[in-house]
């Protein structure tokens, strides 16, 4: 378990993290997404203590994670940024982690097996992949079997047989009652992956809900009607809340107006539908909905960001 | 999240299922968690895992070698008989053939206690580093007890090895003194202790620094050029200072030279190197454990 409160990280005059409040639960994996400069990385960097935070408090399993006797058995951590000395091979650095805490060899080989770098574990890594650099840190924050993984970006380069891998090893973990907390700018991955979102836009949180909530809270429900009388039927349709908008030729995306009233609108009307359709908000756009006033490095020309 | 099960992490495929008896997998009850040794030993696995340690200390000796070859088969006694020459002056002369090498090897260890952190800064592994040990000053206490100690028995075996070197090659020319006299022993011993407290001032400038660049410069700085600066200054301030920088009083410490007109005790010298180091140290401990990693 994670719990922030009013955690606050000011870099000069600039607010990286505003006074926000949240609590990572265990059993689930936990998504933190946000636009670049959002303060994701800077969050995780907190909560094991490489940035120290300007104000309040962020505990993992009720202590500051520098209070634990045996840290990497409590959190186990991948940053985004690599932490890892080029010039060292991939095994000798996870044992000189592993001896800070007593942990033995037989453990790091474990953790070298089962991230899948043992070919290159005895050669330096500074001639690794990113792939295989992203491998090697999921191995670093497996080693001490740690109740919370925090994981930023943790699909970086790899490649998809990679992503599909730390996807399973998310769910796995999390379904063993542990607390996986990570952070993507993959909309689609954080759909596959967790289960739980905290939205972060300037530093603050904005949606802290389970994923099923978030695609809800993008309102819209839309549906699609296929209709060779497609004119006649978004005039039938024209009513103040409902929004008509046309694509193709026969094609009709209606909002504010369920499919049941639509179809029994156009039976009384005589029209023939060729198809009925509830489209629900994907993740991406109930994303870009509540995240758009926050993005602040919005591209100039980001036209395709809006919904078609 | 107390509770502790021995289970390790499985591989994703295995559908075994999860925590069955509800107890949260984690914290391994087989480790005992940060101790001193641990941090020892995890720092001993980083010193020498790189290269450019073995290649830091292998120069170090060869120098160290090669200097007390040449030395020693240079020396030109004139047609002199040695049995003539006292055996003070003999000590003195071997002592300071088997210590030569220290000249070069402080520039050498001091490039490498400066590299064995900026290293670390240069390529993000201080954030594995910090992260394992977030406390932060005993991962920095157990470099520095690492580097000390290494680097004293590499620079302890290299001027045995230059003893050994001028010692054989000056029995030639009937020139001899046992390693027992403390007139030699201690120099040799000293040179060693001098070469590992630069090491660790250059570690603890490094951490200051945090880029390899700039810490050997300001390392290097202070070891090679302050000497020659304060040398050239006509002042009488800055010839009161020569004896207190730290290469000086290091170099005085075990009697290879000395920088002041009146005789300074050994152990003034090791306070005057010591007393650089303190600040060094505690500069690095104070922003280590103030600064964002």
């Amino acid at each position: 378990m994670i719990q922030a409160q009013s955690l606050t990280k000011r870099h000069g005059g600039k607010t990286a993290v505003d006074a926000i409040d949240f609590t990572v639960q265990p059993g689930k994996v936990t998504g933190l997404l946000g636009p670049n400069g959002a303060g994701k990385s800077t969050i995780m960097r907190m909560i094991v203590g490489l940035d120290r935070p300007t104000a309040g408090s962020v505990k993992v399993n009720g202590k500051h994670y520098s209070e634990h006797r045996a840290p990497l058995c409590e959190v186990g951590v991948l940053l985004d940024a690599r932490a890892v000395h080029t010039g060292r091979s991939a095994r000798n650095h996870l044992l000189a982690l592993a001896a800070t805490h007593g942990i033995p060899a037989a453990r790091v080989d474990e953790v070298i097996e089962l991230t899948g770098i043992g070919a290159v574990a005895r050669t330096r890594v500074g001639g690794f992949s990113l792939g295989m650099g992203q491998r090697l840190g999921i191995a670093a924050a497996l080693l001490g079997d740690p109740a919370v993984l925090i994981l930023d970006e943790p699909v970086n380069g790899l490649d998809p047989e990679g992503v599909q891998w730390v996807r399973q090893l998310m769910r796995y973990l999390a379904a063993e009652g542990r607390t996986v907390l990570l952070s993507s700018h993959m909309m689609s991955e954080m759909a596959l992956t967790a289960d739980h979102l905290i939205m972060l836009g300037r530093g603050k949180v904005i949606v802290n809900a389970p994923v099923s909530e978030i695609i809800g809270m993008a309102g819209t429900h839309r549906v699609r009607v296929r209709t060779p009388q497609s004119a006649q039927l978004a005039a039938l349709l024209a009513q103040p809340d409902v929004t008509v908008t046309t694509g193709e030729p026969d094609l009709l995306e209606v909002a504010g107006i369920s499919a049941g009233d639509i179809g029994e609108q156009a039976a009384a009307a005589g029209i023939v539908l060729h198809e009925l359709t509830g489209v629900s908000a994907s993740l991406e756009e109930a994303y870009l909905a509540l995240t758009q006033d926050e993005v602040e490095y919005r591209a100039s020309g980001s036209a395709q960001l809006q919904e078609a | 999240m107390t509770e502790t099960t021995a289970t390790k992490t499985p591989a994703p495929a295995a559908s075994s299922s999860p925590a069955a008896d509800g107890t949260v997998p984690g914290a391994a009850s087989a480790v005992h968690g940060l101790s001193a040794a641990g941090l020892l030993r995890s720092e001993w696995i980083k010193l020498r895992s790189v290269r450019s340690t073995a290649w830091s200390y292998a120069l170090l000796v060869l120098v160290s070698l090669a200097l007390a070859a040449v030395m020693s088969s240079t020396l030109d006694l004139q047609g002199a008989d040695a049995s003539m020459i006292p055996a003070a002056d003999q000590a003195t002369f071997i002592a300071q053939t088997a210590t030569f090498g220290v000249f070069f090897g402080q520039l050498i260890v001091a490039v490498l206690g400066a590299l064995t952190i900026s290293g670390e800064y240069s390529t993000g592994m201080i954030r594995s580093t910090l992260t394992a040990v977030p406390r932060r000053l005993p991962a920095l206490a157990a470099k520095a007890a690492v580097l000390f100690v290494t680097t004293f028995v590499v620079g302890l075996a290299a001027n045995l090895g230059s003893y050994l070197v001028a010692s054989l090659v000056l029995s030639r020319q009937g020139l001899g003194v046992s390693f027992a006299d403390p007139a030699v022993f201690l120099p040799v011993l000293g040179g060693a202790l001098y070469l590992a407290l630069i090491a660790v001032f250059a570690l603890g400038i490094g951490t200051i620094v945090r880029s390899g660049a700039g810490g050997i410069a300001v390392v290097l700085g202070i070891v090679l050029l302050l000497p020659m600066v304060f040398q050239v200054i006509a002042a009488p301030w800055a010839a009161a200072v020569l004896p207190y920088l730290v290469s000086n009083a290091g170099i005085n410490m075990f009697g290879l030279m000395s920088f002041s007109p009146v005789p300074i005790e050994w152990w003034v010298n090791l306070l005057v190197v010591l007393g650089w180091l303190a600040v060094s140290l505690v500069g690095a401990a104070v922003v280590l454990k103030r600064r964002d990693a």
